[in-house]
């Protein structure tokens, strides 16, 4: 007995010391990390460079930009500490001091003068469309003018990232794209080309250093192998979750699931001009208002959400979501024009269509969610009020090509829009704006939609700096929009992550991923 | 053979320069690139001012003629999408999907050969029979199934192996390498057991089928008179008179492999050239698309060169001329 007692009292011991061992171990590597499943790698580390999802996600942890857009798309202080409207086209950003690169150099308005100058020769060029001058006043004061009134150019410069002058002079342009120096949350310690990027945390970061050391952004373009690689634990997060895997991933205690309706509205523009290219008859049916009127009510949105999109997607109410300018609240599409295929079908009688007519529709196989199984709905829906869609069907990398203005070879195109600034404007004066009126406005206006009261009210918005009397004009334009449905909104997609239950992660509207957001627990 | 190999050469040059113009015109009938890299609403003048950055301002004639005389200096053309050299892109994958590869011929080669002679040498055997079956598994499993079922088991069900990535890698001679390392191992079986199951089955049965037709000549009959061993007779003077076939198709899978093991490495995250090619075929990023193919054409090219001194070697009735 007493020998028992003795080896299990040892034994007692031995696991105390164990445990303490492993208690000082654990406060030694206290590092916290985390481990990312991205549907594809950056392709480029510069800003400027061109514009894809993950190379986005990956920028905002190496750059800051001067005004910062948080999660739920408002906006804050990045960079710039405040900034205010000087006169109607003149705005002054007052910079923060004492914020440092990754590389030591101090932040100073030289560099804000830098990016911006740098951003009008490249790629991105249209990000700086509505700046026509600025100039450091001093070290810490910049001033932005706009050739005209522009209420939301804080919006704007939320998507521009501020890059060193130094830095990228010195290293150059093929440097600064692979070993990027910012002032963002997280330095750049290794990227191994569709393998792995890691990041440390940057330990000096002007709004206090991220929860997580380290993050590790791991593409993995397969679905199937992102949700694998979670369930084996060798990621703690996955972006894009496959629709069939959510049930598999929630089943599991160690998972969960989250869903964010996305920022994309995917839509179905109506060509508006008098005769259509694909359209079989002399004169173009759908410039008849009843004629669109009955295509909105024999499109079941609510069964394109349950058979097709398996419950993962928003019906669109309006053309852009609530959080944007231009919102009109109460105002919903399904109200104003519920789906009712017998009042479709007498609409088309009553404009003399009662036979239909045959239209081809241009869209993509694999750029939106489902949405070869979403135009052969659409096709079975308008068959049965006799418009009979013809689907004319390619990869995106041929259909924006395809559908550019003014290529004029389409008369119904489905495709998506979303307008991470939160300002409805940007969306409306480039896609409802006459064409060929005024330099800049109607560039993608796919219908070739004009309506010059829709002009005025687009030309009122961006001729005020006031914010609020902006949204007012925007939200009068939605109206006469919503009333002439010169495009037929059918579906906001949503965003679908997973992760580990101990992560600490709430998705952002824009679907930006950013790590300092996020924390893990113990 | 000093004149055939200067013969090959010009083949080889003849053969990229045709490649490089067939490609060169193929996209022209693809989409602009422009869109692809640029945001949707950019103005007339961005687009422009896009184009003229990417050099798409000027005519596809002059853009090929661009690209030829770059290429005479050794400058292959950027890629529009990472604005880096499209060489060095490819060149930086390369040593994963060769490694990868390599792997997989090996593992094919030496399950494949013996089981073929094998099969050959007694083909009404019931274990004969069982091979033939399970070779044709092999030949008709689509890869990216073969894939997810190998994670399904060994990755999720039993945690017994990395469903993806490369795994830790060290650098030999400057190239980034796995399979010098336990974890690299570990996340290479997968992918190169599901990439070299076609090619096993494929030698496998080419292999069958030769010894089945040497076991049948009077040599080996002889052979057997004269009472060599078995096993002699087998490898000595069946398997290296049923070789010819079997390296002409070891030549063209491994050129297959390298040029696309798209699936797989998509599958399995395996950061190689394959993954490359379709995502540059994606985003409309043409010169990555012409020099991977030109490369692509180039493997082909030296490789069946390798083969076929590879014949001499075996078959001294073979000359190269």
């Amino acid at each position: 007995m007493m020998n028992l007692r003795m080896i299990a009292t040892k034994g007692t011991l031995f696991a105390g010391a164990l445990f303490l061992a492993s208690t000082a171990l654990t406060g030694l590597v206290d590092a916290k990390s985390l481990t990312v499943g991205l549907t594809s790698d950056a392709v480029n580390l510069d800003p400027q460079a061109g514009e894809e999802l993950s190379s986005n996600i990956l920028f905002y942890h190496i750059y800051d930009p001067l005004v910062r857009r948080n999660a739920d798309l408002s906006f804050g202080p990045g960079l710039a500490e405040s900034w205010e409207l000087a006169d109607d086209t003149t705005w002054v950003f007052k910079l923060r001091k004492g914020v440092k690169f990754h590389n030591g150099e101090e932040f100073k308005a030289s560099d804000v003068v830098f990016t911006l100058d740098r951003l009008k020769k490249s790629l991105m060029a249209n990000l700086g469309a509505n700046i026509s001058s600025f100039k450091a006043i001093d070290d810490y004061t910049v001033e932005i003018k706009t050739p005209r009134p522009y209420a939301v150019l804080p919006n704007d410069l939320a998507a521009v990232l501020i890059l060193n002058e130094k830095y990228v002079k010195e290293a150059g342009d093929e440097t600064a794209d692979l070993k990027p120096i910012g002032t963002g949350p997280y330095k750049l310690v290794e990227w191994v080309k569709e393998d792995h990027i890691a990041l440390e945390s940057n330990k000096d970061y002007y709004a206090g250093p991220a929860k997580l050391d380290t993050v590790t952004f791991r593409p993995i373009t397969n679905g199937a192998t992102r949700t694998a690689a979670l369930l084996t634990g060798e990621v703690d997060v996955v972006q894009d979750l496959n629709v069939r895997d959510v049930d598999r991933v929630k089943a599991d205690g160690r998972y969960k699931v989250l869903a964010q309706p996305s920022l994309l509205n995917v839509v179905l523009s109506i060509d508006q001009r008098e005769k259509s290219p694909t359209v079989d008859l002399d004169k173009n049916p759908m410039v008849d208002h009843r004629v669109r009127e009955a295509m909105v009510r024999a499109i079941d949105v609510g069964a394109i959400n349950k058979v097709i999109m398996n419950g993962l997607s928003t019906p669109s109410e309006q053309y852009v979501p609530a959080s944007h300018t231009g919102y009109l609240d109460g105002a919903s599409f399904r109200d104003m024009y519920p789906f009712d295929v017998e009042k479709a079908t007498a609409l088309m009688a009553e404009a003399g269509y009662a036979d239909g007519f045959t239209v081809t529709l241009d869209a993509t196989n694999n750029r939106y969610v489902n949405d070869q199984q979403i135009v052969q709905a659409l096709a079975s829906m308008l068959g049965k009020i006799k418009i009979n869609l013809k689907l004319n069907l390619m990869p995106k990398s041929n259909f924006f090509g395809y559908i550019r203005v003014p290529s004029d070879k389409s008369s119904l195109i489905m495709s998506g829009w979303d307008v991470p600034s939160g300002d409805g404007g940007s969306m409306y004066s480039v896609m409802f704006y006459t064409r060929d009126k005024k330099e800049g406005y109607g560039q993608v206006n796919r219908g070739s939609y004009s309506n010059p009261e829709v002009d005025a009210l687009i030309d009122k918005a961006d001729a005020t700096a006031k914010l609020d009397q902006r949204d007012k004009f925007l939200q009068d334009v939605t109206k006469i929009l919503m009333a002439d449905i010169p495009m037929i909104p059918i579906h906001y997609e949503q965003d679908l992550y997973a992760a580990k239950t101990s992560v600490d992660i709430t998705p952002r509207a824009d679907k930006f991923l950013w790590a300092y957001d996020i924390d893990v627990k113990e | 053979m000093l004149g055939y190999t200067i013969k090959r050469l010009l083949q080889m040059v003849l053969v990229l320069s045709v490649v490089s113009v067939i490609v060169f015109l193929m996209m022209s009938f693809t989409g602009d690139p422009v869109f692809m890299v640029i945001p949707i609403d950019s103005t007339a003048a961005e687009i422009e001012q896009a184009r003229r950055l990417l050099g798409l301002d000027q005519s596809l004639f002059s853009q090929y003629w661009i690209f030829l005389s770059n290429l005479l200096q050794g400058d292959f053309g950027r890629s529009y999408v990472f604005r880096q050299p499209a060489i060095d892109l490819i060149l930086e994958r390369l040593p994963a999907t060769m490694e990868m590869v390599l792997v997989a011929m090996g593992i094919a080669t030496i399950i494949a050969i013996p089981l073929g002679v094998y099969a050959g040498a007694n083909p009404n055997r019931a274990a004969s029979r069982g091979i033939m079956a399970a070779s044709l598994f092999g030949i008709s499993l689509p890869g990216f199934w073969v894939g997810m079922m190998l994670i399904f088991f060994f990755s999720v069900r039993y945690q017994f192996l990395p469903s993806s990535g490369r795994g830790e890698t060290i650098e030999v001679l400057g190239l980034r390498l796995s399979i010098f390392t336990a974890d690299g191992w570990s996340h290479m079986i997968l992918p190169a057991v599901t990439l070299a199951l076609a090619t096993l089955a494929i030698i496998l049965r080419i292999t069958r089928a030769g010894m089945m037709e040497v076991m049948r000549q009077d040599y080996i009959k002889f052979a057997r008179a004269k009472g060599a061993s078995r096993r002699h007779i087998l490898f000595a003077h069946g398997l290296k008179n049923a070789l010819i076939p079997v390296i002409t198709i070891f030549g063209l899978q491994l050129g297959d492999l390298i040029a696309f093991a798209t699936i797989t490495e998509t599958i399995f995250a395996w950061p190689g050239t394959g993954k490359l090619l379709i995502d540059s075929i994606y985003r409309g990023d043409r010169p990555v698309i012409v020099v991977y193919l030109m490369l692509t054409a180039f493997i082909f090219v030296a490789i069946n060169f390798l083969v076929d001194i590879a014949y001499t070697l075996i078959d001294p009735r073979i000359t190269v001329k």
